[in-house]
């Protein structure tokens, strides 16, 4: 139970005791990720936003609940995907500014910006080598070198988690049949990112992504 | 993150086709009015004729252009690496390659699928070379044993330029 969520329960400092607050409240839903908050709410509550997707509706939101316990806690970003993609935020403490978030968010709302990178990563996969602007380049590296380590992996959950994210299903199954051969031995950093010159409509910055 | 700031190594040009070297031979290609820089973006429309190279070097020295992609058919999967697109050999130093002998005809980029690679690579000639035999196929060309097969020693000066396919319409 909970396990969607990926907690580290590992809170031995919290007030509260996590393991018997849970075994006292109802079943959690799984992860509905379908819930998207706007963002402009994002940075004054982020942490009450997490607990109600958690107790979707079963049981009232405390705030009391989300104070505490959260302390050392790592919970999934609205940015995962999926609960295998969670992201190690900055560690609950709210900041007027920007400090320590990591995630890019490319200038766009969340369902957006995954479809975003949704794409290219499949665009990368089928063509091998890409141009798009540097932040996107850069962000997206993260997405492609977990579909090739899904696929490095070749059971029928990551293939069936990988068809879930690339768009096109002929890309996924080329990907599994050829990853062995190509990334066997490579440990990481399948892609390779060569700055070039800025666009000229907007002159945004430029680079090649290829895979390596 | 690159390790090397040298844009032949940087876009694995040395590595996938040739040899680490040291540039001796300073060599301007000129397609139209473009100047080719190490991974500029090169139109196959603007390239279907040969380009103009400007070598420089001894006139007593032969030197041998060879222009290769080594991205083909696809830089995701090239089977076909590398695709020979032109072979000049005994070209004077300090002239083009139209005074040189044209090995194999050039032929303009053509990439069907994503952005490939088109490496210009320059090698120094020991000395004249005798008629020299045709590859049999495009295909599978291989930079190093054409090399090694008429003792032409490391590179003295490479310069590649990125192309794609084209879009029919024009956009924008």
């Amino acid at each position: 139970m909970a396990m969607a969520l990926a907690m580290t329960t590992d809170c031995a400092s919290s007030r509260w005791s996590m393991a018997s607050l849970k075994s006292a409240l109802p079943p959690l839903a799984s992860t509905a990720s379908s819930i998207r908050y706007p963002c402009h709410r994002r940075r004054s509550s982020s942490k009450c936003p997490q607990l109600v997707r958690s107790f979707t509706g079963l049981s009232p939101v405390n705030p009391l609940h989300s104070l505490g316990s959260s302390v050392t806690q790592t919970l999934a970003d609205l940015n995962s995907f999926e609960h295998n993609f969670t992201i190690i935020d900055n560690g609950f403490k709210v900041y007027a500014m920007r400090h320590g978030r990591r995630v890019p968010k490319l200038n766009r709302p969340p369902d957006q910006r995954r479809a975003l990178l949704r794409c290219l990563t499949t665009q990368l996969l089928k063509y091998g080598r890409i141009k798009t602007t540097r932040a996107r380049a850069s962000a997206m590296r993260k997405y492609v070198d977990k579909m090739i380590t899904l696929a490095k992996d070749g059971s029928l959950h990551k293939r069936r988690q990988a068809l879930g994210f690339i768009y096109e299903k002929q890309i996924v199954h080329a990907l599994f049949a050829e990853v062995q051969d190509r990334y066997g031995e490579r440990n990481g950093g399948y892609t390779r990112i060569i700055r070039t010159l800025p666009r000229r409509g907007d002159n945004a910055p430029m680079a090649y992504i290829e895979l390596v | 993150m690159a390790v090397s700031v040298d844009p032949l190594v940087v876009g694995r040009v040395i590595g996938d086709v040739v040899d680490m070297f040291i540039p001796t031979v300073t060599m301007s290609v000129y397609y139209g009015s473009k100047h080719v820089t190490n991974g500029c973006d090169i139109k196959p429309s603007t390239a279907i004729n040969p380009p103009k190279v400007s070598i420089d070097g001894h006139s007593d020295e032969f030197y041998t252009l060879v222009m290769t992609d080594p991205d083909a058919p696809s830089p995701s999967e090239p089977s076909m690496r590398e695709w020979i697109h032109w072979i000049v050999s005994d070209i004077p130093g300090g002239t083009n390659p139209t005074q040189g002998k044209e090995i194999l005809q050039y032929m303009g980029p053509r990439p069907p699928v994503g952005i490939h690679r088109y490496i210009l690579v320059l090698f120094q000639q020991r000395g004249p070379l005798g008629p020299v035999q045709q590859p049999a196929s495009r295909t599978n060309f291989n930079t190093r044993r054409f090399a090694e097969h008429l003792n032409l020693g490391l590179p003295v000066a490479t310069v590649y330029f990125n192309a794609q396919k084209e879009p029919v319409s024009r956009r924008r």
